[in-house]
């Protein structure tokens, strides 16, 4: 909702070229934003030097960009996908695999997973996008199930026992590193950056006005010229091909995988789950989703989850639930409507 | 593999189908009536095990003679959920859809944990009923009782449901809401009333399931997960929101199961079921007897 | 009630000390322990720390049992110190194991991790523990390949599924030596680490030795349904069907079979689900003559007090006796006990050091296990496994014949 008011920012009432300056003014300021908060994302881990911690970064920082990923195709072109867990899987498999068995660096996988992913969206995206609504969704989480049960019986792969990195020293060309975990702090705020960068670029780009224009009214889009089926191609394109990065450095992270641990359902739920929270199809979403999300979620399962009694569980059941019944614009909204209220005051 | 053998993994597939039928007639009525997919059928259906298994320990009674109280709490639960949670998703302005989605998600891990924590996450199992481990021996094809039971609770189930839906009120307000929410509180129907006891038939429903499935199937907080998915798919490739739909996909489900586990390794049985799936909706995007 | 209400107690006090890295008494060694405690196997997690809490009571306390570490109050090598243990939860996730793994390390400073169950998660936590120069005692993860990685600080007390998966073979060659026809098995096993790893070695074994293997079955676990899979196993016909699955797969195996009037003539299970009192309690009358592999029999109670003692313990505390995993957790925690003492430090590599001297005789723990000493990747070569045959309520053992207190019956339900 957020990111559609900003398109609706020419109004009528102002000359047209008085909206425009604002309108640019406002993309400017969105940048300058973004550069401050990135600067600091990039600090942060020099200041915070307790471990467990900073896994806790890692991980907010990775699923803010998966959740940025999964928002070009299900918040900016509405096509709630949730089967994004078999993309993550192909880049982390590439990666791992490329690596383990031939000893090609890390890089080449991401960069191969991603390609393959991107492939394998249009390939999924040509049948399926004609299937509306929730029809959409099951066929989403069916071939990511399917994608799950193949790799889990396919040997080249590893099948279900998985494939293990070897040990390795530090190296920015392995993407190994022992201990040290600020280079992957950086890798996860560098693929979020290049989501947010491509999310802002894109956005206000003849593709984004497609996108939610797909989003709000498919039939009204079509007679107005968008391109409704090469529109969602693009997006579930780049929504793969990024998600798939995303997984590849988690392979690299965890430095195991296995079918389960990378491919099973909750993963497509966790990718979607910030930006829905956040808000949906706005450039900050996923990332204010993430880190109310990811750190509560690691939080409550460490420090509650020991008794095995499943009050973490419930704990954060009853969170998703309530913050998603509370806010559906998603909890970037308060802080839209404090500052309207502010403006409106002065 | 013998002709005797095909007879009884198809005759086993379709017992199964019916069951896996009735686990998914609740979502697809539920989501007939309003467009909601509930992503705790799963748990609803674990409730109802664990609301069977508890009866029986309490009670001591059978849990067929228990069968209709299971229902009758489940239709509670549900009327208390829509009540309780998703009237609220339906009032969102914004993203609908995905409210619904993850409203109904977080429920599902709660009742996940509040089943963990009251019950312990041990795997309990019902032994010592009247058709446990009770065999029908038709010349060397074995058809266990509780699931030929099962089978006919679930066309029981659909019969009733039939009736109930074309021959009383309460099924013709339900079947005008779905067509016309607005039209309907003209004419002075309740919505809000005629969605939670579409929520409470619905759980009602899957609560008869899980009394079957208590009988045979072993309970654990965890063991909606398995049959959540595939009551996903038969909606969906019976059409949303279509119960006779639901009955039909659940044994094309059992069935083409039970086949691809012939066929190929009993590990990959699920892929000829999403193959299928996949297949028909890309023909009829709406299922086989869904409406666009 | 009370349970519960200490659990709110602990989670309050965990959130309350959130972040602050808690001061060590210089009386208290603390000691990390990593199992799922939700999901499908928490209920294995939640008998773990029940086995730890008895192992605990057991070093701390003074009792006059002969195991390591029992006599007198904590740790004497450590000046009495007692262990302290840090439970956290991996969920079945190898990267929430990695995570707990380094939390445990960083801020609660434990001294060891014992652990995982799942054996994707053992892979994970050991290769953090080798990061770190922090030991782990693999409990019960019986993935081979866990101990052939070239680690230094992982330990393996138990055996692993080659040697479980040797002995049901050496079993079967004695009765076949007697004159017992045994010549198929039938292999059901499911599609994780822990089913095809045991695969893996049952096929090579079966050829190697000249059975034939009739069916081989990988099922997907957590099915609604293993009606298919069970008439593929009643075709074959085999004359011993080896399963290997979980608590719910092995409930729902042993039930499907009874639908389906499968009746093999003999049982030989790869422990896990066939060792849960679960499914005896659901099941037991059908499974009358099954033979497991266990690490653990109770038999022993017999020529060792130390066993039956345990056991009341454990009793106690869980409402069920040691099994073949609670049994091995006990033993782990023992076993890294002993090495404290020895080490007479808590420093990583000192206690290494400890634990690659480990040499505790058999007969000083409550396993049927000849020594407890480590090879260089850390398994310990003479964790001789044992087979034990259900019969009425409970476990008989039947092999190996040192061990052995009756003759199997076989087939199983003659």
């Amino acid at each position: 909702m957020a990111g559609t008011t900003i398109t609706a920012a020419p109004t009528g009432s102002l000359p047209l070229d008085e909206s425009a300056r604002r309108f640019t003014a406002k993309r400017r300021r969105s940048l300058y934003v973004g550069a401050v908060v990135f600067a600091a994302l990039a600090a942060l881990p020099y200041a915070i030097r307790d471990v467990y911690l900073q896994n806790v970064l890692v991980l907010t920082l990775l699923y803010a960009a998966l959740s940025q990923s999964w928002n070009i195709l299900g918040g900016y072109c509405g096509q709630i996908s949730l089967g994004h867990a078999l993309y993550f899987g192909i880049g982390a498999y590439a990666t791992s695999i490329l690596f383990v068995n031939y000893g090609i660096t890390p890089w080449a996988g991401l960069g191969l997973g991603a390609v393959i992913a991107a492939l394998v969206a249009l390939a999924i995206g040509w049948p399926c996008f004609r299937l509306g609504g929730h029809y959409f969704s099951i066929a989403t989480i069916v071939i990511a199930e399917a994608g799950l049960l193949l790799v889990q019986n396919w040997d080249f792969v590893g099948g279900a026992m998985g494939v293990q990195w070897p040990f390795n020293p530090d190296a920015w060309a392995t993407l190994q590193f022992a201990q040290d975990k600020v280079p992957y702090v950086h890798l996860a705020l560098g693929l979020f950056v290049a989501t947010w960068l491509v999310t802002y670029g894109v956005a206000e780009s003849r593709w984004g006005y497609g996108w939610r224009a797909v989003k709000d009214d498919p039939a009204a889009a079509q007679s107005l010229g968008v391109e409704v089926f090469r529109s969602k191609m693009a997006a579930a394109a780049i929504s793969a091909f990024f998600t798939a990065i995303g997984g590849g450095l988690y392979a690299a992270y965890v430095s195991y995988i296995d079918p389960e641990s990378v491919m099973s359902f909750r993963f497509s739920l966790l990718f979607a789950l910030p930006a829905v929270l956040g808000g949906v199809g706005t450039l900050w979403g996923a990332l204010v989703g993430a880190v109310i999300l990811i750190p509560i979620t690691e939080i409550s399962r460490s420090y509650l989850g020991g008794t095995g009694s499943g009050i973490d569980l419930i704990f954060y059941g009853a969170l998703v639930m309530i913050v998603s019944l509370a806010r559906p614009e998603g909890v970037l909204s308060l802080f839209k409507r404090t500052r309207k209220a502010r403006n409106a005051e002065i | 593999m013998t002709m005797q053998a095909l007879v009884q993994v198809l005759a086993s597939g379709l017992l199964t189908g019916l069951i896996y039928g009735l686990v998914a007639v609740g979502l697809s009525l539920i989501f007939g009536l309003m467009d909601v997919v509930n992503f705790a059928h799963g748990e609803f259906l674990m409730l109802a095990m664990y609301a069977t298994f508890g009866l029986v320990m309490v009670s001591g009674l059978d849990p067929v003679v228990l069968m209709p109280l299971v229902a009758a709490l489940m239709f509670v639960l549900g009327g208390t959920v829509y009540v309780g949670v998703v009237r609220f998703a339906m009032r969102a302005r914004a993203n609908q859809g995905m409210v619904q989605i993850f409203a109904t998600f977080g429920l599902a891990t709660l009742l996940q944990g509040v089943a963990q924590y009251l019950f312990t996450p041990d795997y309990r199992s019902l032994s010592n009923s009247w058709l446990g481990g009770k065999t029908l021996d038709l010349g060397g094809i074995f058809l266990p009782w509780p699931q030929i039971f099962g089978a006919l609770v679930s066309l029981a189930a659909f019969g009733g449901l039939f009736l109930l839906m074309t021959r009383t009120d309460f099924g013709r307000a339900l079947e005008a809401t779905r067509e016309d929410q607005g039209a309907v509180a003209l004419v002075g129907i309740d919505c809000n009333r005629v969605f939670a006891l579409g929520w409470g038939l619905g759980a009602a429903l899957v609560g008869l399931a899980g009394a079957v499935l208590a009988v045979f199937y072993y309970i654990h907080p965890g063991v909606g997960g398995a049959f959540a998915l595939i009551a996903y798919v038969t909606v969906a490739l019976g059409g949303f929101g279509s119960v006779f739909g639901a009955l039909a996909a659940g044994l094309i489900v059992g069935l083409v199961e039970a086949a691809t586990a012939l066929i190929l390794p009993p590990s990959l049985k699920s892929v000829g079921v999403y193959a299928l799936y996949l297949l028909v909706v890309l023909v009829r995007p709406q299922g086989l007897f869904g409406r666009l | 009630m009370l349970r519960r209400r200490e659990i709110l107690a602990a989670g309050a006090l965990a959130l309350a000390g959130l972040g602050s890295h808690r001061a060590i008494a210089a009386d208290e060694v603390v000691v990390g322990v990593l199992y799922a405690l939700s999901g499908a196997s928490a209920q294995n997690g939640v008998d773990a720390r029940r086995a730890f809490e008895t192992a605990l009571d057991v070093i701390n306390e003074s009792h006059d049992l002969d195991l390591p570490a029992a006599k007198g109050v904590g740790l004497e090598g450590l000046g009495g110190a007692k262990i302290r243990l840090v439970i956290a939860d991996h969920q079945g996730d190898p990267q929430k194991g990695r995570a707990e793994a380094e939390r445990l390390i960083t801020q609660d400073k434990v001294v060891a991790i014992v652990g995982a169950y799942q054996s994707s998660v053992s892979a994970t936590v050991s290769a953090v523990c080798e990061r770190y120069g922090v030991p782990f005692v693999c409990a019960d993860s019986s993935s081979p390949s866990l101990t052939r990685r070239n680690l230094k600080y992982i330990f393996r007390p138990a055996a692993n599924d080659e040697m479980f998966s040797a002995a049901m073979f050496d079993f079967m060659d004695g009765l076949r030596k007697q004159g017992t026809a045994i010549d198929s098995v039938a292999l059901f096993y499911e599609d994780t680490i822990y089913g095809i790893d045991s695969s893996n070695v049952q096929r090579k074994l079966a050829n190697e030795r000249g059975y034939k293997v009739a069916a081989d079955v990988k099922y997907k676990s957590n099915s609604p349904s293993l009606t298919a899979e069970v008439q593929a196993l009643k075709t074959a016909g085999a004359d011993v069907l080896l399963p290997t699955c979980y608590t719910n797969d092995a409930i729902l195996l042993t039930k499907t079979m009874g639908e389906l009037g499968y009746k093999p003539k003999a049982m030989i299970a790869q422990a896990a689900g066939f060792s849960e009192k679960s499914v005896f309690d659901a099941v037991g009358e059908r499974l009358q003559g099954l033979i497991s592999r266990a690490s653990f029999s109770l038999d022993l109670a017999a020529k060792r007090p130390s066993v039956g003692i345990v056991n009341d313990m454990f009793r106690k505390r869980a409402d069920r006796d040691l099994n073949d995993n609670t049994s091995r957790q006990f033993t782990a925690m023992l076993v890294l006990a002993d090495a404290l003492n020895r080490a007479g430090s808590t420093d990583g590599a000192k206690l290494r050091a400890a634990l690659a001297a480990t040499d505790i005789p058999g007969t000083r723990t409550i396993m049927p296990w000849k020594t407890v000493a480590f090879d260089a990747g850390g398994q310990n070569p003479d964790a001789t496994p044992v087979l034990i045959q259900y019969v009425g309520t409970k476990f008989v053992t039947v092999f190996p014949k040192s061990a052995a207190v009756a003759p199997a019956v076989w087939p199983m339900n003659a």
